[in-house]
């Protein structure tokens, strides 16, 4: 089996500036992958690399052996950091725009997870709070089965009963054969649930290791390795 | 994949689209009913004509905006679904950039060709009152003879072509927002620049055309123009511009298509 | 509820410590089963794979065993877990011992203070 994801010397310029530069990662399938590092790194240029929402300056991504496109997007499943959903729309229209374009949607399974938060369906999304609108988006993208999740800062803004609620989430819906790709910069909130961590660094990769291999070898968090690397 | 895309672009402005034309229509049976009905044609010119100039005046200028507020419906719905933040859903979604396009440009030329079907019968309704059709048959031999052919055959052709246009003003609209993004900073700004820069140099290539082609209605090139020769000239130009139009449109399409495949960069 | 864990140390193996100590309290009795992975996992908020590992260490060690397909069970030998209780006493008391002669008392004061506060109860 592929890889889930592979960069090739993935390099993104904006100008002269190198959002990312010559930047190589094999991830396996069945992790949950924490993406650290500062604002600015490279973290978010390369989750808009993967999605294709960007194209690259040189190298080449590719998931499950493919480069970005519609097949690739059925594969993954993608929270931006910002709201993506037209704000015109009801809950309802939304779970349908979904169903509709996603073949591996789940829309029981995303039903009940919007009752569990008391989230009315047929409220317009103008309506529902900032948090909420959030909370929706998590719902949709977690509700599909897909090989690769992508969670850019999905604890960023929310209260901590929320951001609990969306940890564990993520957990309950996490599969074996799939890989969460989730990026942060809040690091001890999530690090239990992190099998392996990236560090990167002016758009490059510093670190790749696993959890656990970091506290046998350094005898401390990841959240205090972090601090040393990126230390102002 | 093209079809839902299609679907959902279409209900995206639905509402929006209904309100105008239903505006349109409802200001153009009011129109017939308390003004065109009642105008007496017997009455003198000098009596009439000012209300008739206003009147029009009102609905050109109503006109205008409709096709204006469509315009708009197009441009801001592709400009939203594919370069703001929902472009964050819609490129991601499984389809290629050719079917996003597609389906923008079908949605938009369907958009284009009912605001132009529903402009063309506003204008009947507002027209086709007892008296003014009786006033009209005094003069129709007059026009009939200056256009060359009956106003009605005359009006049809200009529909089929506003309409054969329909999918290249679409285009037009999508790649100057398309080209627009290209600099991420004034996407708005370069996209209304790169429309007027567009239309200043085609304007200007359609000009040195007439030139090569001996069209240009001067005094030393029509002398001897007759009305016939008018109309001759109308249509010619009207074939000229329609082959410069049809590779345009190419030209656009193919430039529209490339930065969707090489140079989507969503900020 | 989360499950109270250390910044430095594994994951797993302080995953393991728990369910030890989980075991021994009489949790979980001799024999019975183990809720999954992905429960126990839940339950701690952890990442499932470690928790898996964490599992696979104990069975290594023999606490628990698993059986193909209905899941994961402590072990029924009871001499096997009188053992790993009486290693973790001694090791709870290792620890003490450790402490208190760093505080600078004996042996024999320990004794006394331990018989002390015996009576005060």
């Amino acid at each position: 089996m592929k890889p889930i994801l592979e960069c090739q010397g993935l390099t993104k310029k904006y100008g002269n500036i190198y959002a990312l530069s010559n930047l190589s990662l094999t991830l396996e399938r069945g992790q949950i992958v924490g993406l650290l590092g500062l604002n600015g790194s490279g973290k978010t240029t390369l989750i808009k690399l993967i999605n294709g929402l960007i194209t690259s300056t040189a190298g080449q991504v590719l998931i499950n052996g493919m480069l970005p496109g519609a097949d690739t997007k059925k594969l993954v499943s993608y929270l931006p950091e910002r709201s993506y959903l037209n704000d015109h729309m009801k809950v309802e229209e939304i779970l349908s725009y979904f169903s509709d374009f996603y073949e591996n949607f789940n829309v029981v399974h995303a039903r009940a997870m919007l009752s569990d938060l008391d989230i009315d369906t047929h409220a317009r999304l103008r309506t529902l709070s900032k948090g909420t609108k959030e909370k929706v988006q998590l719902v949709l993208v977690m509700s599909r089965d897909a090989e690769l999740f992508i969670l850019d800062e999905p604890i960023g803004g929310v209260d901590p009963a929320a951001r609990d609620y969306i940890l564990q989430t993520i957990l309950t819906n996490y599969n074996e054969n799939a890989t969460i790709l989730l990026s942060t910069h809040l690091i001890t909130d999530i690090e239990n649930m992190l099998d392996r961590v990236l560090f990167i660094q002016k758009g490059q990769l510093v670190l790749n290791a696993t959890v656990d291999e970091i506290r046998t070898a350094k005898r401390e968090s990841v959240d205090s390795l972090f601090r040393e690397v990126f230390k102002c | 994949m093209l079809g839902k895309l299609l679907k959902y672009d279409l209900k995206y402005g639905s509402r929006f689209f209904i309100l105008l034309h239903g505006i349109l229509l409802a200001a153009c049976i009011l129109g017939r009913l308390l003004f065109f009905e009642r105008l007496d044609f017997d009455a003198g010119s000098d009596i009439i004509a000012p209300y008739i100039i206003l009147a029009t005046s009102l609905y050109v200028l109503l006109f205008t905006a409709v096709s204006l507020g469509t315009a708009a419906l197009l441009a801001v719905r592709f400009y939203r679904n594919l370069f703001t933040d929902e472009g964050y859903l819609s490129w991601t979604l499984p389809a290629t950039p050719v079917e996003q396009l597609w389906a923008k440009l079908f949605s938009g030329t369907i958009w284009y060709i009912l605001d132009i079907l529903i402009l063309a019968l506003s204008l009947v309704i507002l027209l086709s009152g007892s008296n003014l059709t009786a006033a009209y048959a005094k003069v129709a031999p007059e026009i009939t003879e200056a256009l060359g052919m009956p106003l009605g055959r005359y009006g049809t052709m200009l529909l089929v072509f506003t309409l054969l246009s329909s999918f290249s003003g679409t285009v037009t609209i999508y790649v100057c927002i398309s080209i627009g993004q290209l600099f991420p900073s004034h996407r708005v700004l370069c996209a209304i620049l790169t429309y007027f820069i567009t239309s200043a140099v085609i304007q200007i290539v359609v000009l040195g055309l007439m030139v090569i082609f001996n069209l240009f209605p001067g005094p030393y090139i029509n002398d001897a123009a007759t009305e016939t020769d008018t109309v001759q000239y109308l249509f010619t130009t009207l074939k000229l511009s329609g082959v410069i139009n049809f590779v345009l449109t190419i030209v656009e399409y193919f430039a529209t298509r490339y930065i969707f495949i090489r140079k989507l960069n969503l900020t | 509820m989360p499950w109270d864990l250390d910044n430095n140390r594994p994951i797993y193996l302080q995953l393991m410590e728990r369910i030890q100590q989980d075991i021994i309290a009489g949790v979980y009795s001799p024999g019975s089963k183990l809720p999954s992975v992905r429960d126990l996992a839940l339950e701690a908020s952890v990442n499932p794979n470690t928790m898996q590992k964490a599992l696979s260490e104990l069975e290594r060690s023999g606490l628990v065993y698993s059986q193909r397909t209905s899941g994961r069970f402590i072990t029924e030998d009871k001499t096997m877990l009188k053992k790993i209780k009486r290693n973790l006493a001694s090791e709870h008391i290792r620890q003490f011992f450790e402490k208190m002669t760093l505080l600078g008392y004996n042996r024999e004061e320990i004794l006394e203070l331990i018989q002390e506060a015996l009576k005060e109860e």
